[in-house]
């Protein structure tokens, strides 16, 4: 600290100079508004990448009508169209059959910033990427100088547009060009343009994203157009609305002193012995009477005068108690057989097998849940030219993570499966599709730009048993698959050089050529056959010590369903 | 073993007939005939050959290949293409000696090679495929290739007064030293119903490596003031070039006396002419010459005829075959012994051409007529 080194100040000089310094922080902040902010700390907001920028917009698109359609009992039908206007200019359309916004709250859908945060709810959700519908709003405008259209109709109720920028100064929204409109209209289309993006057919890239939503949220129907005017449809499958997830409180082992300091504001609780049984889940008397003794102040005082110390204590006292694992009854996972018609339809693998696996806890507070589903053959597996590999899709609570999959904790639980346990011989090589699917209240992800899941033991080998679980099946069906296509290579191989061989054996011996080449056959035929015996009757044991094997190390193993296909044989 | 040892060696190579060598074919064919239409899996049987199956017959004099055997059998993965391939080999050497005719090495590869029908592969990719199982077969039916009418490329020259006669063109007969000082060119095959020796009144036959020593000697006069028989093998001896030596030295008894480079690698030239190769072990009857000498270069001669000036250095790769051969069995006598060591100890090589550095016909007037006077040489 450089008044330090000076040594020359006391200890007033030095508090006028902290004062001085939070009041210059404080004004410059009221400067600059929230809208401000956001332009400065577009890179914590994830809005880096002309590429990954495109595909957030969508991404916040899709989950504002995904969310509003679910919750108004609506399935979804959501229709994104992107335009080419210029070098790296964009516009994009999104338009749903959701319920509609209201003249009254439009503004703050799409025109406030940071408004309506969802940041304390325990409760599994979509979630923001960063930005949100407005973010777009502001990111559209400061790019271009154009307002973004929105139409929006209510059932019953004439639809409107508008164009609408917000006042970077105050966070509000401005409203221009507003009129009613002559037509019916249920659910609400926004246009906005963008500039500094790019439209990519990548991994990363917006038609990507739109497919992988599809597959985790089998009750919408989307379709895509590309800037090149290429249609894509990813169709229904599900016609039942997932159930809403259910808000449950925080349990006391995930919780922070920020936390705690957050929750005391909003609490009904007089005192904190109040606050904490009503705000905390599986906090009975004799939790209170546990953390009595181990904190200094007095419990009954009001939860709102709590200082950071004081909630520094409750924190530490939480981690020393033993508390009921939380109650996962708030998970709502898509379902096996869901996913299963998702993956059929879209992914169109000639093998699927999928899992749904039952709740469990990280980190002593969290209920999560882990969903796995192995695609083999057909489309499975990601196109590199000419040699497919394995491809990871990665979901957190339905939505797909597209970026940082070397940081992400679902990636390294499938790299550090042994492959070739399951006849996934070479994965570089291998037309795999590997999905997982991780649901919880809060998901842990690596950092803001919230595109990776951190690596919490508990959740990792959960990912792994699945894993292994579904890896196991998927291994006996492309063994079996190998060994048949080994088999009829064999049989050309031999077959192919029978011809020659009769022919020259023939012309020596003048023993019949036909005679020589039906022997021949039929001598293969008969060897194929009974090394294919063996085959069976070694992987049949094999089985049985993969089965026993199963047991050893699964104790929550579902009983088995039938949910693999094979599909129309697509070579 | 006993059986299949009397079957093999009933007679000698150099009698049986070609008619008798299409039976022999025939009968491998027949049964590998008779196995398919039982439906049994066909074997083709013929020796193990290589290091491992190389045996060293002192009481002989040379190498000889051991007892294993291998059978290719069809409804093997590792096997079939080469089944294919030993079958169409067999069908075309047959060809071959019905008709009686002969050819290249190179020749019937191209004969045989096209597209195996359906696939994309042919039936021999290269002649590097076809060769060895033109070694399967020799060993198979118990013959050398000469006498499945193929042979390979020629290379050696013979000069000399010795009168052959070629039966395969208008009986011509001639004398070798009559034919320019460029001599013979020695044909891949001489097999005695082609090349007949006729007489000569030379007193023994000079093997040399390097066609150079070959036109030097010739130039000298040599062959006819020593009244000798020349073949210049240049470098390896090819199988033509060894069934000559071996026929000159039997049939006109006359002493063989082999003149290389004193390299690791002169010194193998004669051993092979001596004793026989490992690849061809199973031939060395026919073609190797156990009583032949060694006049030289030796690493003796360096110090006897002042040649320290004109040595060379051995290269890494003649000190490791010196010490290979030091390890054969056939080259375990104290004068071998001695003399690889003393050139691994001194590091040096000496060429037939360096005692030019005396006089050019000093090879021809001085050394070699001495040497093989004193008869001094290295077993």
């Amino acid at each position: 600290m450089a008044e330090e080194k000076k040594g020359r100040k006391n200890g007033d000089e030095e508090s006028e100079i902290i004062v001085k310094a939070a009041t210059n922080l404080e004004k410059e902040f009221k400067e600059h508004s929230v809208a401000e902010f956001f332009k400065k700390n577009k890179q914590m907001l994830g809005l880096y990448g002309k590429v990954r920028t495109l595909t957030m917009v969508v991404h916040e698109y899709v989950t504002n009508s995904l969310d509003a359609c679910e919750e108004t009992g609506i399935l979804p039908n959501i229709d994104v169209k992107l335009d080419e206007l210029g070098e790296e200019y964009y516009e994009i359309t999104v338009t749903d059959n959701g319920p509609g916004v209201s003249k009254e709250n439009v503004g703050k859908a799409f025109g406030k910033l940071l408004a309506g945060t969802k940041f304390h709810r325990m409760m599994q959700s979509r979630g923001q990427q960063g930005i949100g519908a407005s973010g777009c709003t502001m990111l559209g405008q400061m790019t271009t100088g154009k307002p973004s259209k929105i139409i929006s109709g209510k059932e019953g109720q004439k639809p409107f547009a508008l164009e609408m920028v917000i006042d970077p100064k105050n966070n509000e929204p401005k409203i221009s060009n507003y009129k009613e409109l002559e037509k019916t209209f249920r659910g609400t289309s926004v246009q906005a343009k963008f500039k500094g993006v790019l439209y990519r057919d990548s991994d990363q890239g917006p038609l990507e994203y739109l497919k992988r939503t599809a597959i985790a949220n089998p009750h919408a129907q989307l379709s895509f157009r590309d800037p090149m005017g290429q249609k894509f449809v990813f169709k229904r499958t599900h016609n039942t609305l997932p159930e809403r997830p259910e808000e449950i409180k925080p349990h006391p082992k995930g919780t922070t002193v920020d936390d705690v300091l957050s929750y005391c504001k909003t609490t009904k609780g007089r005192t904190v012995s109040t606050f904490l049984t009503n705000d905390f889940d599986r906090m009975g008397a004799k939790g209170i009477e546990e953390i009595k003794k181990k904190v200094h102040f007095d419990m009954n005082k009001d939860p709102k005068t709590l200082t950071w110390e004081e909630a520094e204590e409750i924190v530490k006292a939480f981690k020393s108690i033993d508390f009921i694992a939380p109650s996962t009854d708030a998970l709502r996972p898509i379902g096996e057989e869901q996913i299963n018609k998702s993956l059929q339809s879209i992914v169109q693998p000639e093998f699927l097998t999928v899992l749904t696996r039952k709740p469990s806890v990280y980190a002593g507070g969290y209920p999560f849940q882990v969903e796995i589903a192995i695609a083999y053959g057909g489309s499975a597996g990601r196109k590199t030219g000419e040699q497919t590999q394995m491809e990871i899709m990665r979901f957190a609570n339905r939505v797909p993570l597209l970026f940082d999959a070397g940081n992400c904790a679902l990636t390294k639980a499938v790299q550090t499966i042994e492959w070739k346990r399951y006849d996934i011989k070479d994965p570089e090589n291998s037309p795999v599709t590997v999905f997982i699917n991780f649901i919880s209240v809060h998901i842990p992800y690596t950092g803001a730009g919230k595109q990776a899941i951190a690596d919490e033991e508990e959740v990792l080998e959960e990912i792994r048993l699945a894993l292994m679980q579904t890896g196991r099946k998927a291994g006996i069906y492309i063994s079996h698959k190998r060994r048949e296509a080994e088999n009829q290579q064999k049989r050309l191989m031999f077959y192919k050089y029978i011809p020659e061989i009769c022919k020259a054996i023939s012309t020596i011996t003048k023993v019949s050529e036909d005679t020589l080449k039906k022997n021949m056959e039929k001598m293969v035929l008969t060897k194929l056959k009974l090394e294919e015996q063996q085959d069976a009757k070694q992987r049949a044991e094999t089985e049985k010590v993969l089965a026993a094997d199963e047991n050893s190390f699964i104790v929550e193993q579902k009983p088995e369903k039938k949910k693999e296909e094979t599909g129309k044989g697509k070579k | 073993m006993s059986e299949k040892e009397g079957k093999r060696k009933s007679k000698t190579v150099e009698k049986v007939s070609p008619k008798e060598i299409a039976d022999r074919i025939k009968k491998t064919a027949d049964s590998i005939a008779t196995q398919i239409n039982k439906q049994e899996d066909p074997e083709f049987i013929t020796m193990q050959r290589g290091k491992s199956n190389v045996v060293w017959d002192e009481k002989k004099g040379y190498l000889g290949l051991g007892e294993k055997e291998i059978t290719r059998t069809f409804l093997n993965i590792a096997h079939a293409r080469k089944f294919m391939q030993t079958s169409m080999i067999m069908a075309k050497t047959r060809e071959y000696l019905e008709h009686n005719k002969t050819a290249s090495i190179r020749e019937i590869y191209y004969e045989l090679k096209h597209t195996v029908a359906d696939t994309k592969e042919n039936t021999f990719e290269g002649q590097d495929e076809s060769d060895p199982i033109i070694v399967d077969l020799e060993h198979s039916v118990d013959t050398i290739r000469e006498k499945l009418n193929l042979h390979a490329n020629p290379k050696g020259t013979l000069y000399g007064d010795i009168t052959l006669l070629d039966r395969m063109h208008h009986n011509d007969k001639f004398n070798a030293a009559k034919l320019g000082r460029g001599g013979w060119s020695i044909m891949s095959r001489v097999e005695p119903e082609e090349i007949e020796i006729v007489d000569s009144n030379a007193e023994y036959l000079l093997v040399c490596e390097t066609e150079a020593i070959f036109e030097r000697l010739i130039e000298e006069g040599y062959p006819k003031a020593n009244k000798c028989i020349l073949i210049g093998t240049g470098g390896q001896a090819a199988r033509g070039a060894r069934r000559l030596i071996h026929r000159v030295h039997n049939e006109l008894d006359l002493p063989t006396i082999v003149f290389t480079d004193g390299d690791p690698y002169g010194w193998y030239i004669y051993s092979v002419i001596k004793q026989g190769s490992m690849a061809l072990a199973a031939h060395s009857e026919f073609m190797s010459v156990p009583d032949a000498k060694y006049v030289g270069m030796t690493i003796d001669d360096v110090k006897e005829y002042k040649l320290e000036a004109v040595t060379e250095r051995m290269s890494e790769g003649d000190i490791k075959r010196a010490k290979e051969m030091m390890a054969y069995p056939w080259f375990q006598n104290k004068e071998w012994q001695s003399q690889l060591q003393k050139a691994l100890d001194q590091k040096i090589r000496i060429e037939q051409q360096a005692l030019a550095n005396k006089r050019l016909d000093f090879v021809a007037t001085k050394y070699l007529p001495e040497k093989i006077k004193n008869k001094i040489f290295l077993p």
